[in-house]
């Protein structure tokens, strides 16, 4: 089984993110770029696979030439080889440009598999893994808590508010992940030592097939006009320990459907 | 010059550190309260490959040097769980047998330094010798196919956790009757070899012993090098990387308590601010930061001449990075207390736990004293004052 992994290079969630005032993109240059994190759970899921069944795990990446920061971690990992497309002209690409992007780059490495993170932590919108499948004509098992592999057939539990649904497909086919499926690895140091000396194959828009006018600012179906810091958080509720705290407090817990 | 790491050893960095993060100073300090050791730490450690990292790669380890265990010594302090026998085991014992050991030695013992199931502590300093290692008295004397081995060692780290012990005794020369160090590996359960516990004022989650060997037998395979005359060498082979990692460490244990105490200091507000606003608390933070940093640039430079096999100038320059280090982690642990006030004593606040580790670092390996000593005497020609 090939399986193609998705990752993507995101500013680091747990230092400061900001967009960029000149055209409102993520501000890349001086964030510290890490790899999204629930792709970690992805390429952790996609190993497992790998080491149960046999075949190939490949890492496909869009993103600048910094990003291969994050491909050499992923493989460090353990995967066996890397596919970035980077393309000046990507800039600025929407969620609809950048899944026939990806789409392409899968359908040119023919993957029986394609494993992804659910969400990015920068863009947020859990929208690519459907866009991806859509665009390729196979099944998305989407948010997956786990994944059982059975020759071509797949069955997720897809993982929802209320609880879980089970949810099955035949390959090809893609599935997007949780952080609630693995525990991902730390890379050891041979891993680390291996990761620069694999297969890294660099692909441009045009090697794809896409002109330049399909993505970036040129081809975006949606525009960021305008963006604001999030207001600074405001004081809570204060709830005196009187004699009728402990029903304010329970009244609280229930507006807010704690309980 | 160049004062980038490698992609490699930076990958390294952050891969060590997350695991650090992890375990994290709780849990280094709920296995040294409870009396038990970091086996955890250590096993998933080495598993990992990064106990073994300085190992060469035909015996299974990672091919790397000294810079990169100092790397794996300082990124696991730095999340607050130190791994003390990194120094002994990975640093001192398995260089002293990757060097100086024989074929056979080397094939024998490397591997489990490689992949970390082998824990070998090192026994060198004696109650009435302490740094004057020419009035050792522990001796070995030749019978038949074994040594013998007679003595004391004190302050010696972690002996209940290893397998083995690389003790430094002294043997005298077939020829001249000189005494001269030999190093042995022995099995730390060996007959005639008694532990007795210290009782330390140090929070670890490695214990302190004094050993007694009391006609100890070590077979004659056993003698690192298998040749009396390998003795010094070997013993000065292992020193440096000692040094060095012990200094990573130390600078390790003062980021951790940085980190800590500008986090507090960043959100703790008792006048309206927070108290990381008023110089009084800054200053004295980034004076330790400055320090600090400038450990770890010797720290840096000690490993690189290290790893490019310029022993000499290691040497002076793994002594000048341990002065430096125990200092500047003595100083940011106490900054630290500090900038906590009373919360500073806590052990919820996990800064003072490091008080007994961080004054130990300006005496052990090597007091600063000695250090000091050293700088006069062959850095500016002073004359000898011992």
């Amino acid at each position: 089984m090939k399986i193609v992994v998705l990752v993507k290079q995101v500013p680091d969630s747990g230092a400061d993110r900001n967009l960029r005032s000149d055209d409102n993109t993520v501000d890349r240059a001086s964030a510290s770029n890490v790899i999204n994190e629930m792709d970690e759970y992805a390429i952790e899921e996609a190993l497992r696979l790998q080491e149960a069944h046999g075949g190939e795990v490949v890492i496909l990446t869009v993103g600048p030439d910094r990003a291969t920061e994050s491909i050499r971690k992923a493989l460090s990992m353990g995967p066996d080889s890397a596919v970035h497309v980077v393309d000046d002209a990507l800039h600025g690409s929407c969620a609809v440009a950048t899944s026939k992007v990806l789409a392409a780059a899968i359908a040119q490495q023919g993957a029986d598999l394609v494993i992804c993170g659910a969400e990015s932590t920068d863009g947020r919108v859990q929208v690519l893994p459907h866009m991806i499948a859509e665009r390729l004509g196979i099944a998305a098992l989407t948010g997956a808590r786990k994944l059982t592999v059975d020759g071509t057939s797949l069955t997720i539990e897809r993982q929802t508010d209320e609880g879980y649904e089970v949810v099955t497909a035949s390959t090809p086919a893609l599935v997007s992940v949780w952080d609630t499926i693995n525990d991902p690895r730390y890379p050891s140091f041979k891993g680390i030592m291996a990761a620069k000396k694999k297969p890294l194959q660099t692909l441009s828009l045009g090697d794809l097939g896409i002109a330049a006018g399909e993505v970036g600012f040129d081809g975006a179906t949606s525009t960021v006009v305008e963006h604001s810091k999030r207001p600074p958080r405001q004081a809570g509720n204060k709830i005196d320990a009187g004699d009728d705290g402990g029903s304010k407090l329970v009244e609280y817990l229930a507006s807010e459907k704690f309980v | 010059m160049d004062f980038d790491y490698t992609s490699e050893q930076q990958d390294l960095r952050d891969a060590v550190a997350k695991l650090g993060k992890r375990y994290g100073h709780e849990y280094f300090v709920r296995k040294a309260k409870a009396g038990e050791h970091s086996d955890e730490l250590w096993d998933e450690a080495a598993r990992l490959g990064y106990l073994g990292v300085s190992v060469p790669e035909e015996f299974g380890g990672g091919g790397g040097g000294i810079t990169e265990l100092a790397i794996v010594c300082e990124e696991l302090a730095a999340a607050g769980a130190p791994l003390l026998l990194l120094v002994v085991s990975p640093a001192i014992a398995a260089t002293i047998v990757s060097r100086h050991g024989t074929a056979a030695q080397r094939a024998r013992w490397l591997p489990g330094f490689a992949d970390g199931t082998r824990k070998v502590c090192f026994a060198i300093t004696e109650p009435d010798a302490g740094s004057n290692f020419h009035k050792l008295s522990t001796v070995a004397r030749r019978d038949g196919d074994d040594y013998v081995i007679t003595g004391r060692k004190v302050y010696i780290s972690g002996v209940d956790e290893c397998s083995q012990v690389v003790v430094v005794a002294r043997m005298a020369d077939e020829r001249t009757g000189k005494l001269k160090p030999a190093l042995f590996m022995v099995p730390t359960d060996a007959p005639g070899l008694t532990l007795s516990k210290l009782d330390m004022e140090i929070v670890s989650p490695e214990n302190q012993f004094l050993l007694f060997f009391d006609e100890v037998r070590v077979p004659a395979a056993d003698l690192i090098g298998e040749d009396p005359e390998a003795g010094l060498p070997a013993l000065f082979s292992g020193l440096n990387p000692e040094r060095i990692t012990v200094a990573a460490m130390a600078c390790g244990t003062a980021r951790y308590a940085l980190e800590r105490a500008s986090t507090y200091t960043a959100t703790r507000s008792v006048w309206g601010r927070p108290i990381g606003s008023h110089q009084g608390v800054a200053h004295p933070m980034a004076h330790a930061h400055i320090q600090v940093e400038l450990a770890r640039l010797m720290v840096a430079k000690a490993a690189a001449l290290y790893d490019a096999g310029r022993d000499l100038e290691a040497g002076v320059n793994a002594n000048m990075a341990k002065y430096a280090s125990a200092e500047a982690s003595a100083l940011a642990v106490d900054t630290a207390i500090q900038a906590h006030g009373g919360n500073g004593m806590t052990t919820e606040y996990g800064v003072a736990t490091l008080l007994g580790a961080t004054r130990a670092g300006r005496i052990a390996p090597v007091s600063r004293e000695m250090i000091l000593n050293f700088v006069a005497q062959h850095l500016m020609g002073q004359e000898k004052s011992y």
